[in-house]
């Protein structure tokens, strides 16, 4: 496992839409693996790798991991200084309280929640306000519209990683690695890095426009069933990476299922197969763009989804990595 | 073309949104002898091209959509012999309790099983029962059980089903079509089959009348998990029109609300912001004209049909809906009036049939 470039990863600011700082390094790291690197209209950053084959015989493979992150806003400054917010993408108001966010200039804000009289009840995000330690309007040093990330290092502890925006910068760090391994492939691979994934996918469907591929797999985190009163789900961490049948927003196409169970095959590595009840990827954007792209995900099981927290299993990551080398290698 | 067979061949056919195989061929073998160009794209969508006899390089040319996709479940978990499910698409839970299934299982790829029968592919039968009335609890006697504790029963020990059965199979409803009194029928999948059903009928009238526009005939995938099929195959054909086929809500003893519509009095007409009033006008003279029976139906928003996906696609395509009463919709015993589905068939052909090389549906101020 490359710690330091986790931490850079899932460090660097870059919730939906502000993805300036995030792709910025991602660019600087695979700038030498990679053929050619672009950004497209939207943000999202593509790093290309040509395929082997004779020119015009080649197919375009689209990997995508999204390098947004969740997030808040600030829509209000109270007279006394205090912050009011908005989410940015799936953020649960609950996770947010006694946690610490993140401005891109730096600011730091703890989040508490108002007084209320039915504390029984799940608190709204109306009821959450943050303090930056500002005393009226004229000393806060964020402004309405102003962004923020939570706060959460990344640690390990045997096997398990955690941190903040293991969602995805997880599926980063697996494309960053199969591009640095990657000798040689019978597709034109496409890197993309893509934004927005969190609110609307439109990263990835803009992407996927302009490259115009012949199949698209998404690499991104999946829930677990393996945590005490789970609803029931068949996909546990340390397992290996999830192949995705089916989510709230896609069936994934049986032919990309197929080619990423093969694979995972011949890696020998394990895999599980994910059916996930709510939530979606890039996948099923990419999957509507023009006539249609047969489009898949790869998974890796991550508990704790959307909180300052999440957790991974590092050989979760290191086998989704394999089983892609090996779908990318096959001649 | 009987069209009582041809339904019971199309209603019977299992095809759950994203596996659409089985379904697809039933279609592709109906339309084959009726079109010049059959074609299945990659998203699944079947696509059968039946040009016009207009001269011009390019003629415009009208798309008909009517999903083959039906609600189905998958499998989600294995218990010892029993195997847990949800629902795939659109599946109401009151409605399995008690059904028969089949298990499609896709043995290919894995490695539990060394050689399997050669494609690997086998539909188990299957019961999906209960806790017996006696021992529940009088609290739970109310309640629809939750997904997760809703089971497939195979006859299999537990052995036999690790050994066939893994998460991802898909599973349908096995439920053979019926004929009730009155020219009606009775089955599973009349969403949207019914609108095949029309839409082959009117490619059978179509390969006997002169039409000037190409015509595409496109059985669209995934409807019933996200409009999806609709939206990428019209992309592909790029048509200058289209008209989606599905099926409506239809009156029934414990629902008369306005939004839904007699059975047995012809199929409806959409109205509303996902259509074209001047497309619409047009469909509309064409009923009258053949003295087809129809009814209006007031959409305000989205149709949640193959229709709203369609209308987006490119710069916009204009588009109509005729939609088939059906009662008791995503329940196996889905009921429709044969006569409303021969109306439809009838209606798009004729609507075909009479567009003229250079009619387009206009804005009074476009240019």
């Amino acid at each position: 496992m490359d710690f330091t470039l986790l931490d850079t990863l899932t460090q660097t600011f870059g919730p939906s839409g502000y993805e300036e700082e995030i792709r910025a390094a991602i660019e600087s790291i695979i700038e030498p693996m990679a053929d050619e690197v672009r950004t497209d209209r939207l943000g999202s950053l593509i790093g290309v790798r040509a395929g082997t084959g004779a020119d015009g015989q080649r197919k375009k493979l689209l990997l995508a991991a999204h390098m947004d992150e969740i997030g808040l806003m600030v829509t209000h400054i109270e007279k006394n200084g205090f912050v009011r917010f908005t989410t940015i993408g799936g953020v649960r108001p609950v996770n947010c309280i006694g946690g610490r966010a993140r401005f891109a200039n730096g600011v730091g804000g703890t989040i508490s929640v108002e007084y209320r009289e039915d504390s029984s009840k799940l608190p709204e995000i109306a009821h959450l306000y943050m303090d930056v330690g500002a005393t009226g309007r004229e000393d806060c040093p964020v402004t309405v519209g102003s962004t923020a990330v939570f706060v959460g290092p990344l640690i390990q502890q045997g096997t398990r990683l955690i941190s903040k925006t293991l969602d995805d910068r997880i599926g980063c760090y697996v494309l960053i690695e199969v591009m640095r391994r990657l000798q040689h492939s019978k597709y034109d691979v496409f890197f993309a890095f893509t934004t927005q994934e969190e609110i609307t996918l439109s990263g990835a469907r803009t992407a996927a426009y302009r490259i115009d591929p012949d199949l698209a797999i998404s690499v991104d985190v999946t829930t677990t069933g393996d945590v005490p009163k789970a609803l029931p789900m068949e996909v546990s961490l340390g397992k290996g990476p999830a192949i995705k049948v089916k989510d709230s927003g896609m069936i994934a196409h049986p032919l990309i299922r197929d080619l990423l169970t093969q694979a995972a095959e011949q890696a020998d590595v394990p895999y599980q197969l994910e059916i996930l009840l709510g939530g979606s990827t890039d996948a099923a954007a990419m999957q509507l763009v023009r006539s249609g792209i047969p489009s898949g995900c790869l998974s890796v099981p991550c508990r704790y989804v959307h909180t300052p927290a999440e957790m991974v299993d590092a050989n979760d990551v290191e086998n989704a990595i394999e089983l892609l080398l090996t779908l990318l290698s096959a001649s | 073309m009987d069209l009582h067979n041809l339904l019971k061949a199309l209603s019977e056919a299992p095809g759950p949104s994203g596996r659409e195989d089985a379904t697809r061929d039933v279609i592709a073998d109906l339309w084959r002898p009726l079109v010049d160009d059959l074609r299945t794209d990659r998203m699944g969508s079947l696509i059968g091209h039946k040009r016009g006899t207009g001269k011009s390089g390019s003629p415009p040319s009208i798309m008909a959509a009517a999903h083959m996709d039906e609600i189905g479940l998958v499998v989600t978990g294995i218990e010892g012999e029993f195997v847990r499910i949800h629902s795939l698409s659109g599946m109401d839970r009151r409605t399995v309790l008690g059904a028969e299934v089949g298990v499609h299982t896709r043995h290919v790829h894995t490695r539990h099983v060394e050689s399997d029968e050669a494609s690997g592919y086998r539909v188990l039968p299957g019961v999906i029962g209960s806790r017996p009335p006696h021992v529940l609890p009088a609290s739970e006697r109310q309640n629809i059980p939750p997904w997760h504790e809703l089971f497939v029963d195979l006859g299999l020990t537990a052995d036999e089903v690790q050994q066939w059965v893994q998460v991802g199979d898909h599973v349908t409803i096995q439920q053979p079509l019926i004929t009730l009194r009155n020219g009606r029928i009775a089955g599973k999948a009349l969403d949207n089959r019914a609108s095949v059903a029309a839409l082959t009928m009117a490619l059978d009238s179509l390969s006997r009348r002169q039409h000037e526009w190409d015509f595409f005939a496109v059985a669209t995938v995934q409807e019933e998990s996200g409009i999806k099929g609709a939206i990428t195959s019209a992309y592909g054909v790029a048509p200058t029109l289209a008209v989606a086929l599905d099926v409506t809500f239809a009156k029934q003893h414990n629902d008369n609300d306005p939004g839904s519509f007699e059975l047995d009095k012809g199929p409806t007409l959409g109205v509303g912001p996902n259509f074209h009033p001047e497309l619409v006008s047009r469909l509309r003279q064409a009923a009258e004209a053949e003295e087809i029976a129809f009814t209006i139906e007031p959409l305000p928003g989205s149709s949640g049909t193959d229709a709203w996906g369609i209308q987006l696609v490119r710069e916009g395509i204009p588009v109509g809906l005729i939609s088939i009463p059906v009662r008791y919709m995503h329940q196996p015993v889905e009921t429709a009036a044969l006569r409303d589905v021969e109306r439809a068939g009838r209606w798009l052909a004729s609507f075909v049939a009479t567009l003229e090389p250079d009619y387009r549906p206009r804005w009074e101020d476009e240019l």
